[in-house]
């Protein structure tokens, strides 16, 4: 990774979306930096377009006007099959609803970023190993995500997202679906393996204790950043 | 290998959902090889019987086979021994029969009937008709008895309230125009299964036929394979060999059997069709429903860097596991039928014009198995690129809110 550049860069964005006749601005034009190993908090009240800011900054949805860059790449000019190699590489995602795929046993959930970056079988098995490890889970390896607390499987998905050791992390509203002991616990996670790997994160959260982790706070009312 | 083991289990979040698809699978696949070995084991007895009555290769003078002689032989081939030898030494060949066919009266003394027959060598060619022909009473015609022998078909024999031993006349057109007649024995009855050709059949000995015929010529030559499979080779030299001989194969002359052939292909060739809807509406419906039930791990996974592309073929492999398993479950069934068959002593009624079913048996090809495996599990294949192309390429953000 090229240090020379932020993270990520994301420069006067807009977005809207259509309901019907009329359309709902989003962003307002929203310029943003993330430097490397940064943890960033995302905060405001729902609906100011916290979900939208992360969308864009995860590459998973495209902006109506403003420029992107990631690691210092534009993204402004790439199609939809380089953003997924550019996200298969250097983005990692955390979900409130924890988003594990059902039949894969953690053990699997955690290793799929990998299968798909052709990682040998080794070398796979070396670093599943060490991230279930990590977040606690090696005696929970060949369950099956239904089998698991809430908690537990936001692990899965944490070590899910930071296996490939990506550049940048997405976590919208990650603890809003548990309870506060546990949240507590997987923000502490998150913040000290973000900050081992160098990983930014970028997380959108009501959280209070979320927010006190974090090196930044942005908050986000009516599409614009205050 | 993992992503087959991740195919698998998808397939199994939805047993029963999987299972039906792969139980219509199979029956369709079933369907298809039954009636398919059903069609070809048709084709191969028709294929043996033709060529067990015609022979493989038939050699006649160059207008022989046109069927418009004034006279008896007029067509005839000249040196049918020299010739005879001669085809006999090529590879491959079992026999060579010489055939006269001739027509004419047959008469009891009391009444007369019309009779269709040939003059045959009959050491060579009840030996060739094999189970074809089925006595019912006495014993092919002998060479060189007293008075000339023959077998009359069992109809004719019921006509002529004749039985072996009886005494009939033949009266033909002898090659010089003039009418013969020839007193004969009944050596033996016996009929082919077609009532048609059973009331009016006569088969004598050569020599007799030359003689009552007045010549020393023979309608054809029937050259008679080892192999079937060799025909068209034998037919090729023979007609290099034989430039001034028109030379046809049994395929040529087998009209029934052609005939068949095509209303078959036409009837199984709809079937197929129809399987082939049927898997297609099974597979695209079972996986149209996982793909839209799983759109939002859908969404998860292309958020995550999985490719449209790679996202489709999760699904196809999926679509190729149920697939693959209903062909196989097919094929067992197919063919277990097959093996029970041979068992099970089922008859067929008699085909149009034949007086006699035959037994029900399937047909086992390999050919036939492994293209319909490889026709099953592509449309499963293709079901499933259909159905999974749309949601893999939907924007991720509208997948992961999906519900
Ligand atoms: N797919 C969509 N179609 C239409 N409008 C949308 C869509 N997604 C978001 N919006 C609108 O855009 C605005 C921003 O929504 P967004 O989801 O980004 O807010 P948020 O800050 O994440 O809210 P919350 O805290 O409730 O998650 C809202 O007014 C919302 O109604
Ligand atoms: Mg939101």
């Amino acid at each position: 990774m090229n240090a020379n550049f932020p993270t990520v860069r994301l420069g006067a964005l807009r977005k809207s979306y259509r309901v019907g006749e009329s359309s709902v601005e989003a962003l307002k034009g929203v310029s943003l930096e993330v430097g490397g190993g940064e943890m960033v908090a995302l905060t405001g009240p729902s609906g100011s377009g916290k979900s939208t800011l992360l969308n864009l900054c995860g590459l998973i949805d495209t902006p109506d006007a403003g420029s992107r860059e990631l690691c210092g790449t534009a993204l402004d000019s790439l199609d939809e099959l380089s953003l997924t190699r550019l996200r298969r590489e250097k983005v990692g995602f955390i979900f409130q609803g924890f988003n594990l795929v059902p039949v894969m046993t953690v053990y699997d959930n955690v290793e799929y970023p990998l299968l798909l970056l052709g990682v040998a079988p080794a070398e796979r098995r070396r670093r599943v190993t060490e991230a279930l490890g990590r977040v606690g889970l090696e005696s929970f390896a060949l369950r099956l995500p239904d089998a698991l607390s809430g908690g537990q499987r936001q692990r899965v998905a944490i070590a899910r997202a930071l296996i490939k050791a990506p550049a940048l992390v997405i976590a919208d509203e990650p603890t809003a679906n548990l309870d506060s002991a546990t949240a507590r616990q997987i923000v502490d996670l998150l913040h000290e393996l973000a900050h081992e790997r160098n990983a930014s994160v970028v997380v959108a959260t009501h959280d209070e204790r979320m927010s006190s982790h974090c090196d930044r706070v942005l908050h986000l009312i009516d599409g614009e950043l205050q | 290998m993992k992503w087959l083991v991740f195919a698998w289990k998808n397939v199994m979040r939805n047993r029963r959902r999987s299972l039906t698809a792969m139980l219509i699978t199979a029956f369709g696949t079933a369907a298809v090889l039954a009636s398919g070995g059903f069609a070809l084991y048709t084709y191969e007895s028709l294929e043996e019987m033709t060529a067990r009555d015609s022979g493989h290769v038939v050699v006649a003078h160059s207008r022989g086979f046109d069927g418009d002689e004034d006279v008896p032989l007029q067509y005839g081939l000249a040196d049918a021994t020299g010739l005879a030898a001669k085809f006999a030494a090529l590879p491959g060949v079992r026999a060579v029969a010489p055939r006269v066919q001739f027509s004419g009266l047959i008469s009891n003394g009391d009444k007369s009937a019309v009779f269709v027959g040939s003059g045959v060598v009959p050491e060579i060619d009840f030996r060739l008709r094999g189970p074809q022909m089925s006595f019912s009473a006495g014993r092919p015609p002998a060479t060189n008895a007293p008075a000339p022998e023959v077998v009359i078909g069992d109809e004719l024999a019921r006509l002529m309230k004749a039985r072996v031993g009886t005494s009939l006349t033949l009266l033909a057109t002898t090659t010089e125009g003039n009418l013969n007649a020839v007193d004969v024995v009944v050596s033996g009855i016996a009929g082919v299964g077609v009532p048609e050709i059973d009331k009016r059949l006569v088969l004598a000995d050569l020599a007799s036929v030359q003689r009552l015929l007045l010549s020393d010529k023979v309608g054809t030559l029937s050259i008679y394979l080892k192999e079937t499979a060799d025909t068209e080779a034998v037919a090729a030299r023979v007609r290099g060999a034989q430039p001034d001989q028109a030379v046809k194969t049994w395929r040529d002359l087998a009209v029934f059997y052609q005939a068949v052939r095509a209303l078959y292909n036409r009837i199984f060739g709809i079937l197929g069709v129809i399987m082939i809807c049927i898997v297609l509406f099974a597979m695209s419906n079972t996986l149209g429903m996982a793909v839209v039930e799983r759109t939002r791990e859908i969404g998860t996974l292309r958020a995550i860097g999985t490719l449209p592309g790679e996202v489709v073929r999760n699904f196809v492999f999926e679509g190729m596991v149920i697939g693959g398993a209903g062909a196989v479950a097919g094929m067992v069934l197919a063919g277990g039928a097959t093996v029970a068959l041979l068992f099970a002593g089922i008859d067929m009624p008699p085909p149009p014009g034949r007086s006699a079913g035959y037994p029900l048996f399937l047909s086992f090809s390999p050919l036939l198995y492994g293209a319909v495996t490889l026709v099953v599990i592509t449309l499963a294949a293709a079901a499933a690129w259909m159905v999974s192309r749309h949601a893999a390429n939907k924007p991720v953000t509208e997948a992961l809110a999906h519900v």
